[in-house]
């Protein structure tokens, strides 16, 4: 069903929902969101169990940094008390709590986006709908393709390294060795950014000619459906805490 | 060719993939931070600041064109937003301002002139913009005037440094890699020798 | 007609370089024609083909001097994009052919550029992906999950769609196993198409070429004509220009009045005497050296790409010391991956890996490049200093020792990848991953020699390999690989005599299986 759910809609809900959990600082509304969210990529998406614990590895990380400084340092980050405030007094439990889950809600939700849209499908409803100008369109689709890269070309520099310095390849880089290798990966990334110029002048792209496009599957009326389902849900959900809260 | 002001297909493409490479280094820059500030405590945040307004130097010192600056930024922020930032949409608007602070005082030179001392002004720049959007944001005026003085201190000099100075240095390693060839940079310096 | 593509007095210059990378040169090809373009690794092939759409000097910085016209008109009268009507390109690293998209995205793209209906553009796609024989079910895979070879098809794909009526492709089959280059080489020199193509070992290809200019190491036109009577009445100097030759031209330059070049090979060797077996036998075949005790070994391992799939399950083999072992199999059945396994770099998923580490030399030379210029790159191997120069000149770079190694040609990247691995003593356990893509002939004889002086070293090679020829040249040992397993693995000799082994794995058998027969006859 996500992978058939028209790009455009689909984003807009998933940021309705991310809007709604930077709003709405109540940890039952996190862990609520974050659930779904899992729900939809097991059921729906069909990503395997082991990928999807890897994939929230970095979330659960940065979560943590809240969760610790308010439990093992007893005191909440100002930053998080900040939070809290700014977003309406004091919630029901430690912030650093609630924002621990709102790191995996959010992060969750945005890999839902993320791992059920194709980049091409995306930037061609974009430049569609919203006509984003072709160039911009496939320098984002680039980059959009790039960033999963990122991991094998880090790999790949690794074992380059690790032949030129005659050590073996540890299984996982350390920090010095990672500061070392941001040079060589910045510089992958403008040399493929180079050899993407080039190769698009090759085959033809010129700002300002007309193209056209990949057929796209149109919005539907099911896409508007499942939009208004989902920010109905929403809505509710919202209209159930204000009155628990009140 | 015949608007130099206009971006090249080529430097288009630098943009969003540089954009997409410090999106993630941001994200990982976060960790420290957190870390960090649990440690050192709040004012952390104004001394680890400036490395998230590198990416606009970075671009506009190879590009060096309008707009550089801005946009690298908002592409930046706008891939931590896809790969699942805690902050949100809110990010784009942080963004386009540090953006816009950098892109300032690149203005102010009329886009010409990316010396040392002007990248540490951009880094500044993009300080100065994004101080008074935090102040407004968490509402600094109720904190007093000591503690808001060196944080505003703290943040310009993290600014020069972790933006303008690092930049500097990531885009003199950058230049010995070959990979800037053909860029204005590259034009500019050969010039420069010849 | 005016000609499809025509060069006058065309001479270019890298930005940043002193002397001019190619020319003055004249040539042309005429509508229908299909020309192959020879020459020794840095003499400007690639240089000449870019500048064919005005990339050189428009996108890629130099000066040129001269004209080209494509279908008669100045390139310079339209921007490098609006020729990709005209001219479509193949260029040697499949990375600058594609984008780095999706294989659907990749071969719609040119499409929707030239504004294609949209109605009409996904049949286009599945039809140019049928006729390379991608399956439609890697419409979806994205570029960089694909292998050396599978890239390459994917390129010939998109070009194939862009359906231009000129063709400039650049070594278009040197990473492809036989079958699928000879498919590419019916997809891209069918009769009638005007396609200019450069290719190091033209063998194949050759009776589907019109005409053959050749170019000198001074990146003038040394020889044109038709491609025999070029290869046959200037084979001297072409392989003085470090020009690979058939063969037979081989045989014939080696050991003159033995064998007639313009002979089948097989009714060539007929008169051949029977004393003359071992000459023979030396120069395609290796010289035996004692096989030492194993020095790495795969016991009962899976192996997979990183952060992909398992694609070779339950092999197991071993390396020894003073062994050459070929490893061979058709594009995409685990060969780069075996390597990483097998050096000890990547762990297995499953089973073991035991012996010495191993380093690799990977399919993309530039994986190994990190320093600012070629010098410096032979500088950083801990040698002595007065050790540089003749390193330099054994591989043939000191004419490029200040360029940064990023501007290279291909084969002068490759070789320099190559020496980097080569002259450290550091490894026991050398795994080459196509060593020979890229280079020209001269280069190609040095570096089997070169293999042997390691292995006479006790260290265990591997070489990774499309060349059959090659790999009978070096190589003591061959594995083959297909089918996500270990096919076989038996004397080099007796594998490339197998055709029907083979040719079930999409191979085909050397350009010397003759001499091995008659060899084998001779005893
Ligand atoms: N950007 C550059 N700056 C300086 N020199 C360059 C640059 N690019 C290529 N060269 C040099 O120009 C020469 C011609 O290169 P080119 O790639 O055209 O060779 P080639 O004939 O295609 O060789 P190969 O068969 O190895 O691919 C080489 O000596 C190369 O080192
Ligand atoms: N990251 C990946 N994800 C999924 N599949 C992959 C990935 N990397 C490689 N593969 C697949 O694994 C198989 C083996 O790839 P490998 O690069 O080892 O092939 P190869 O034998 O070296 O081929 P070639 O001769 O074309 O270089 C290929 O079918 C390839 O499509
Ligand atoms: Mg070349
Ligand atoms: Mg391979």
């Amino acid at each position: 069903m996500l992978k058939t759910f028209h790009p455009l809609p689909k984003l807009a809900l998933c940021l309705a929902w991310i809007g709604a959990s930077l709003v709405v600082f109540r940890l039952s509304f996190q862990i609520a969101l974050f659930a779904a969210a899992m729900l939809l990529l097991l059921v729906d998406a069909r990503i395997p169990p082991r990928r999807l614990l890897l994939l929230m590895v970095p979330f659960a990380l940065f979560g943590f940094g809240f969760f610790t400084t308010s439990i093992l340092f007893r005191a909440e980050a100002g930053f998080a008390v900040q939070m809290a405030q700014e977003q309406g007094g004091a919630p029901d439990v430690a912030p650093g709590l609630v924002l621990f889950f709102r790191v995996l809600a959010c992060g969750m939700t945005s890999a839902v986006f993320v791992l059920t849209t194709d980049p091409g499908q995306f930037v061609r409803a974009l430049m569609q709908h919203l006509r984003l100008s072709p160039s911009l369109g496939f320098a984002l689709m680039q980059a959009m393709h790039m960033v999963p890269d990122l991991r094998a070309e880090m790999l790949q520099l690794r074992m380059a390294r690790a032949i030129r310095l005659g050590g073996t390849l540890r299984r996982f880089p350390v920090p010095g060795e990672v500061i070392s290798l941001a040079i060589p990966l910045l510089a992958y990334a403008i040399r493929r950014a180079t050899r993407a110029a080039l190769s698009f002048e090759a085959r033809g792209l010129q700002p300002g000619r007309p193209r056209s496009n990949l057929p796209q599957p149109p919005i539907r009326r099911a896409d508007w459906t499942l939009l208004f389902l989902g920010l109905g849900v929403l809505a509710a959900t919202a209209a159930i805490m204000s009155i628990q809260a009140a | 060719m015949s608007n130099p002001s206009v971006w090249t297909l080529r430097e288009t493409l630098i943009i969003a993939v540089l954009g997409a490479v410090f999106g993630v280094l941001y994200l990982g820059w976060v960790q420290a931070w957190l870390v960090l500030q649990a440690i050192f405590g709040p004012v952390t945040m104004d001394v680890v600041m400036g490395f998230w307004f590198i990416v606009s130097i970075i671009a506009a010192a190879i590009i060096r064109k309008p707009g550089v600056a801005l946009v690298s930024e908002v592409m930046a922020a706008a891939v931590q937003v896809l790969l699942g930032s805690p902050a949100g949409l809110l990010l784009l608007l942080t963004g386009l301002v540090q953006g816009a602070g950098a892109e300032a005082v690149f203005a102010a030179t009329r886009w010409r002139r990316y010396s040392l001392p002007v990248l540490m002004a951009a880094g500044m720049g993009a300080a100065v913009f994004s101080f008074a959007y935090t102040w407004i944001r968490f509402d600094y005026g109720s904190l007093a005037p000591g503690l808001l003085v060196a944080m505003f201190a703290l943040r310009l000099a993290s600014g020069a440094l972790l933006a303008g100075l690092l930049g500097h240095y990531i885009i003199k390693a950058l230049y010995r890699t070959g990979v800037l060839s053909g860029l204005a940079i590259d034009r500019d310096t050969r010039a420069a020798r010849a | 007609m005016p000609d499809a593509l025509s060069y006058d007095r065309v001479a270019l210059r890298h930005a940043g370089a002193i002397t001019d990378a190619v020319g003055p040169v004249s040539l042309s090809l005429a509508p229908g024609e299909r020309v192959l373009l020879l020459g020794a690794s840095g003499a400007g092939k690639s240089t000449l083909l870019h500048a064919a759409t005005g990339l050189f000097p428009v996108s890629i910085p130099g000066d040129k001097r001269g004209t080209i016209r494509l279908q008669g008109q100045p390139v310079d009268s339209r921007r490098p994009a609006d020729w990709a009507d005209t001219c479509g390109y193949l260029f040697q690293d499949a990375g600058v052919t594609l984008a780095g998209f999706t294989v659907r995205d990749e071969i719609a793209f040119s499409l929707e550029n030239l504004s294609v209906a949209a109605a009409k553009i996904p049949r286009m796609v599945a039809k140019s992906m049928t006729r390379v024989g991608i399956p439609q079910s890697w419409a979806d895979r994205r570029i960089t999950t694909l292998s050396g070879g599978e890239r390459q098809m994917v390129a010939l794909a998109a070009l194939l769609a862009q359906d231009a009526p000129v063709t400039v492709a650049d070594e278009p089959a040197a990473s492809l196993a036989p079958s699928v280059g000879r498919r590419m080489a019916d997809l891209l020199l069918a009769l009638g198409c005007s396609t200019m193509v450069v290719e190091h070992k033209p063998g194949p290809i050759l009776n589907r070429i019109d005409r053959c200019v050749a170019l000198g190491r001074d990146g003038r036109v040394m020889a044109e004509g038709a491609p025999r009577d070029v290869l046959h009445q200037h084979d001297a100097a072409l392989a003085e220009a470090g020009i690979a030759l058939p063969l037979a031209t081989r045989l014939h330059l080696a050991m003159p009045g033995l064998i007639d070049p313009r002979m089948p090979l097989q009714d060539a060797l007929a008169c051949v005497p029977r004393s003359r077996t071992e000459r023979l036998r030396d120069t395609v075949l290796p010289i035996a050296i004692p096989i030492g005790e194993e020095i790495a070994a795969l016991d009962r391992a899976d192996c997979a790409p990183p952060f992909g799939p398992v694609v070779l399950r339950d092999v197991s083999m071993s390396l020894r010391a003073g062994e050459v072992l070929a490893i061979l199999g058709p594009n995409g059945a685990g060969k780069s991956t075996l390597a990483a396994c097998l050096s000890g770099l990547l762990p297995p998923r499953a089973g073991r890996r035991t012996g010495a580490p191993g380093a690799v030399a990977f399919q993309n030379p530039e994986a190994h490049f990190s320093r600012e210029s070629v010098r410096a790159e032979i500088e950083g191997l801990d040698i002595a200093p007065e050790g540089v120069a003749p390193i330099l000149e054994d591989w043939a770079l000191a004419r490029v020792a200040d360029q940064h190694p990023f501007t290279l040609s291909q084969g002068q990247k490759r070789r320099l990848s190559l020496a980097l691995l080569a002259e450290t003593d550091r490894w026991p356990v050398l795994i080459l991953d196509e060593p020979t893509v890229g280079l020209d002939g001269a280069a190609e004889t040095a570096l089997g020699r070169r293999i042997r002086v390691l292995a006479r070293q006790r260290r265990g090679i591997a070489v990774i390999t499309h060349d059959m020829d090659f790999a009978l040249f070096v190589a003591d040992r061959a594995v083959l690989l297909d089918r996500g397993a270990v096919q076989s693995d038996c004397p080099c000799p007796a594998l490339m005599r197998d055709t029907a082994r083979l040719a079930a794995a999409g191979l085909l058998p050397p350009e010397a299986a003759p001499i091995l027969d008659w060899l084998e006859a001779a005893c």
